[in-house]
């Protein structure tokens, strides 16, 4: 075996270099986006918990609650029995001017009594903290992490330009800290300053992020939590750091599923190549099994041959694809961290990383994904006749396998991934898998009657268009119904992943804008902060007032969100006017309708769900939600169920009064304001302007702005799911030019054979880019099915067993058509290439070539 | 050595070819016999039953002892691997072995132990008289050098069967005739039973025996 594979496999490989290159790039590509997504998901989820316990410290409670800690509570835990210390904590993500240095965590903590908490190791014989209550009075005073201090150039005494919500503020370094244990959170991107000065420099108002709280000795975690639960009531969360970090992961798990989804299409995408590649192998060296049949070697050896042929590809291509996917890793990383950031309100700053594990678990992919791949060209590579292969074009010219059990089994496949898609027998990734694998086995059993039938009907009018150059590719097509299938079954299973995952994209984001359309109908939108999901800065109620004052304002809605849980699962809280909102929004309800809403909501203290939230919790009207409110526990009736997009965990709503009523925060969000008709929405918004001007932090939006800002948040949330359909659609290319390039190549002896019939070279040419064509709007045909059924399947069952939604279904015509067009621009392009160079071959030097 | 009884082959496909019907005839060991017809009178096929690469629609084909239609693809691949050489019309070298490595093939498929392998395919290249060019490339070799190669690595294995494929039909009159002589030598020289097919009647000349097969039919069974 080792002697076949050191010279006949190392020959052929050796001799088909681009082809070679071409089937190690699958093997690469799957297994370069699966190691470094992987690698990005695991450093994004461990630096998540690592930065949680790295700014804990030797705190063993952290008390929270959505919208922040008031200041008097501090003098409520004080009292508490077996409290050792607690020390209040703001913190804030923010952007230096020198935006080189990237995101810098700043942790805003009380200095005289957080060393209960935290080791700041400050250090440097300058350094003036040695005087604490030095760096106290003056408030601009941080202390900087050393590998910031190194990046940034920074010594005792610089100053650094942060941007926050208030615009450009600058703070002076007068402590460096030395990098280990709470240093190193962040990534090392970290300052730290006084709480107070946090508080004014972040407008948190007299609120703190959070407090956290040592036990005294003796007083166990549990004892303690249930101590501090009871003097703070229900609205506040009090859990150790641990459950804090993982709370911050499930928050994620959405987000992170669909990346799972990626790293598994791109490896499927790339196992395919590889059968793809192995198929058209033998097809090419059946004159050579041939011979090694006739000179004794069995189909066990022949199969064997091929097997560790692709061993050797998986085993190279999974240790380049693992190289590949380290260095891409980082881009991975820092797109998952802002969308976390952005989206989320999560933070975190790593370095990626892949540990030994993901890396073994890499290269076996790679070399899984390789077997499997070649096993069934290698299972037919070793039942080829020895008589059969050396009969030239005898193989080629045999129909495919067209037998009743394979095309049954077909459809059997096809009709359980149908059903799965409607009817799942469980949920998440394998789910999604199993579907995916359905569809790729039904068409790959499918595809080979499926193309010769539509090719048999294409190829005619390849024909007509072109009486020589046609009639030849269609010749051609319908010769080789063998060649013609690997390509076409290459070409289907790639776009049709488009089709799915292009078409759940744009069907999403249709029915969002739709939404946003319905819902976000205020002339501006002034809001606190840029982070939707987690806002660090809001405005007091008495805003409303001011800008209900202002010329050419009709109305002013106050809306707050907040970050609630509900059944132990995180959900969003929503509360507005819901008498002013009602008259400009139509919601489009699953249950209830405008009345019951209306009166539920600002009547009778119920809430209206989305219908995520619905499904999610299984709670429609006649249920109750119960939310842990300031002033206890309070279990809501449902009044509605209507369709948000606002949180992918779910939304309730409620009306201001109730929420005023139950959390006494009065603060704001976003301010929806309403114009007169008529009004000049550009004064209306300069005047807004002037009246906040230095005094708070406001984004003012018009709705048409509003919207985008939105849709990006949408877009970054499905950004993966958008490269992933750049992914697809670039091996379904690759995938295309492969299958075609080999096929030129295979016909090298027909092209020969043409010319010494007459054929000028242009005539030839012309007919490879037509039988590109064909086959391009052949596997496009056949890959509308598989595409539509996955896009259904992901805007239904996926977006329900994720998120709770059920995105209504549109075909996307928009794709279709650019791919209608490209697919067959880009074909001919791929079969012309070389085509150029096979039209030149001589003739006698063709006819030999075998 | 082999003996074919009442040997029928059809091939199936869009209409029904009949290959071969009815034929019977022995060989004996050590004998050098001629396969002659017309194009497409069954003569290949008729080698392939003979050497197990193809199995008969009825009748048996025994080989050294076995009936060879009654055995399964695995066991005829590993009763070729010892008993059955083949030298072909169009040689079937690999283009990209040296002609010492395409020699050793066989031996290598076998799991013959290298340093055996190497002294084999030393004395089987010696024999066809190819030792200096044992480091060329088929494509670097004249026809009748790449039909010795194949005939070297028909050799290497000791099979008792050597079957050959119009073994001088690729090559002109004076390098056909050099085969021949060679063939011929190799029988004289060693025990090998050789059954070729061919047109030519100069070469069924070189032959003991001579076969005739017609419209799948053995029509004629003549010694020299």
């Amino acid at each position: 075996m080792r002697f076949l594979l050191s010279t006949l496999s190392l020959s052929y490989a050796t001799r088909n270099k681009a082809k070679t290159f071409l089937t190690l790039l699958g093997v690469v590509v799957g297994v370069a986006t699966f190691s470094a997504i992987r690698g990005a998901q695991s450093t994004l989820v461990g630096g998540i918990r690592s930065t949680v316990d790295r700014m804990a410290g030797k705190a063993q409670l952290q008390i929270a609650m959505e919208g922040g800690v008031p200041e008097e509570l501090t003098e409520t835990i004080r009292e508490l029995p077996g409290i050792r210390s607690q020390s209040p904590v703001i913190e804030q993500v923010v952007v230096p001017e020198r935006g080189e240095l990237g995101s810098i965590l700043v942790l805003g903590v009380d200095l005289l009594g957080d060393r209960e908490m935290r080791d700041y190791s400050f250090e440097g014989d300058d350094a003036d903290l040695d005087d604490p209550l030095l760096f106290l009075a003056q408030p601009d005073s941080v202390a900087v992490a050393r590998p910031l201090a190194k990046r940034a150039g920074l010594k005792i005494g610089d100053p650094l330009v942060l941007k926050t919500s208030r615009g450009l503020r600058t703070v002076k370094v007068r402590g460096l800290m030395t990098p280990k244990g709470f240093a190193e959170a962040f990534g090392g991107n970290l300052i730290v300053m006084d709480v107070f000065a946090a508080q004014d420099l972040f407008a948190r108002g007299r609120r703190f992020d959070r407090v956290e709280v040592r036990l005294a000795d003796g007083t166990t975690l549990e004892e303690g939590t249930r101590t501090i639960e009871k003097a703070v009531g229900p609205a506040y969360r009090v859990e150790t750091p641990d459950r804090r970090g993982a709370q911050l992961e499930k928050l994620i798990t959405n987000f992170v599923a669909g990346f799972n989804i990626s790293s598994g299409f791109a490896l499927g995408i790339g196992t395919f190549l590889i059968f793809n590649s192995f198929a058209v192998a033998v097809n090419r060296r059946r004159r050579d099994i041939g011979t090694l049949r006739s000179l004794g070697a069995t189909p066990r050896q022949v199969m064997l041959l091929f097997l560790v042929e692709a061993a050797v590809l998986g085993l190279v291509g999974g240790v380049l694809g693992l190289l590949a996917g380290a260095s891409m890793s980082q881009s991975f990383l820092k797109l998952m961290e802002q969308t976390s950031e952005q989206v989320f309100g999560i933070i975190n700053a790593s370095e990626a990383h892949i540990d030994g594990t993901l890396a073994v678990q890499s290269v076996l992919l790679g070399l899984f994904a390789s077997l499997v791949g070649a096993w069934e060209p290698s299972r037919a590579a070793s039942r080829i006749p020895p008589t059969e292969a050396f009969a030239k074009g005898s193989f080629q010219a045999k129909r495919g396998p067209l037998s009743k059990p394979r095309v049954i089994g077909g459809l059997a496949l096809f009709g359980a991934a149908i059903a799965f898609t409607f009817r799942p027998p469980f949920g998440g990734n394998p789910l999604i898998l199993m579907v995916m694998g359905l569809c790729v086995a039904s068409v790959a059993m499918l595809a080979s009657p499926a193309s010769q039938a539509l090719i048999d009907r294409v190829a005619p009018f390849a024909a007509r268009i072109s009486p020589v150059a046609g009639r030849l590719a269609a010749d051609s097509l319908m010769a080789n119904p063998r060649r013609t299938s690997g390509t076409v079954i290459a070409t289907t299973i790639s776009i049709g992943f488009v089709l799915g995952l292009g078409g759940y994209m744009g069907s999403t984001k249709a029915s969002m804008l739709r939404w946003m359309h319905d819902v976000l109908t205020s002339d501006l939108y002034v809001r606190a902060s840029a982070n939707f999901t987690n806002p660090d800065s809001r405005f007091p109620a008495s805003f409303r007032e001011e800008l209900a004052a202002l010329s050419g304002v009709r109305s002013v809605e106050s809306y707050r969100g907040m970050r609630i849980t509900v059944d132990g699962e995180p959900a969003m809280l929503g509360t507005i006017e819901v008498p002013l909102m009602m008259k400009r929004v139509k919601h489009d309800f699953l249950q209830g309708n405008d009345e019951s809403m209306l009166r539920g909501l600002s009547e009778r203290g119920e809430v209206g769900v989305s219908d995520n939230f619905h499904r999610l919790h299984r709670a429609g009207v006649g249920d109750k939600v119960t939310i842990a409110t300031p002033s206890g526990t309070v279990s809501f009736p449902i009044a509605a169920v209507f369709r948000d997009y606002t949180n992918d965990r779910g939304t309730i709503f409620m009306d201001r009064s109730v929420f005023l009523r139950y959390w006494k925060d009065d603060r704001v969000d976003t301010y929806d304001v309403n114009l007169i008709s008529g009004a000049d929405i550009g004064k209306v918004r300069d005047e807004i302007r002037v009246l906040v001007g230095g005094r708070m932090p406001a984004l003012i939006s018009t709705k048409r702005e509003f919207v985008s800002e939105i849709g990006k948040a949408v877009d970054a949330f499905y950004s993966l799911v958008r490269i992933t359909v750049f992914l697809a659609l670039g091996v379904a290319f690759l995938g295309i030019v492969t299958s075609l390039l080999i096929s030129v190549a295979e016909r090298t002896r027909e092209i020969g054979i043409l010319k010494a019939l007459g054929a000028v070279r242009a005539q030839i040419a012309r007919s490879v880019a037509l039988e590109g064509v064909a086959l391009a709007v052949v596997g496009y045909v056949l890959s509308l099915p598989i595409g539509l059924l996955i896009a259904y399947f992901m805007e239904t069952t996926v977006a329900e067993v994720f998120a709770g939604w059920r995105m209504p279904h549109q075909t996307p015509w928009g794709l279709l058509t650019e791919l209608a067009i490209a697919l067959p621009l880009v074909s001919a392009l791929a079969a012309f290439v070389p085509a150029r160079p096979a039209a030149r071959t001589k003739v006698t030097e063709a006819i030999e070539y075998e | 050595m082999l003996r074919l009884t009442d040997v029928s082959k059809i091939y199936e496909g869009k209409s029904q070819v009949k290959a071969l019907t009815g034929v019977s005839f022995a060989i004996e060991s050590g004998e050098m016999v001629a396969v002659m017809g017309p194009s497409g009178s069954g003569k290949s096929t008729l080698l392939n039953l003979m050497g197990g690469l193809d199995v008969p629609t009825a009748g048996s084909v025994e080989v050294a002892g076995r009936d060879l239609a009654k055995e399964d693809e695995e066991s005829r691949s590993l009763f070729r691997r010892t008993h059955v050489s083949y030298i072909f019309q169009a040689y079937h070298l690999m283009p990209t072995l040296t002609a010492a490595q395409n020699v050793a093939l066989p031996l290598h498929i076998a799991g013959v132990p290298r340093k055996e392998v190497d002294e084999r395919v030393d004395r089987a290249l010696q024999e066809v008289g190819l030792g200096a060019r044992d480091r060329h490339l088929p494509d670097e070799l004249s026809g009748g050098e790449r039909q010795r190669v194949a005939i070297a690595r028909a050799l290497v294995t000791g099979a008792a069967l050597l079957l050959a494929d119009e073994p001088t039909g690729n090559l002109d009159t004076v390098r056909g005739a050099e085969i021949l002589a060679l063939l011929r030598s190799i029988h004289e020289r060693g025990s090998a039973t050789i059954v070729m097919v061919t047109h030519d009647p100069s070469a069924a000349s070189a032959c003991d025996r001579r076969l005739e097969i017609r419209d799948g039919r053995l029509v004629g069974d003549n010694r020299n």
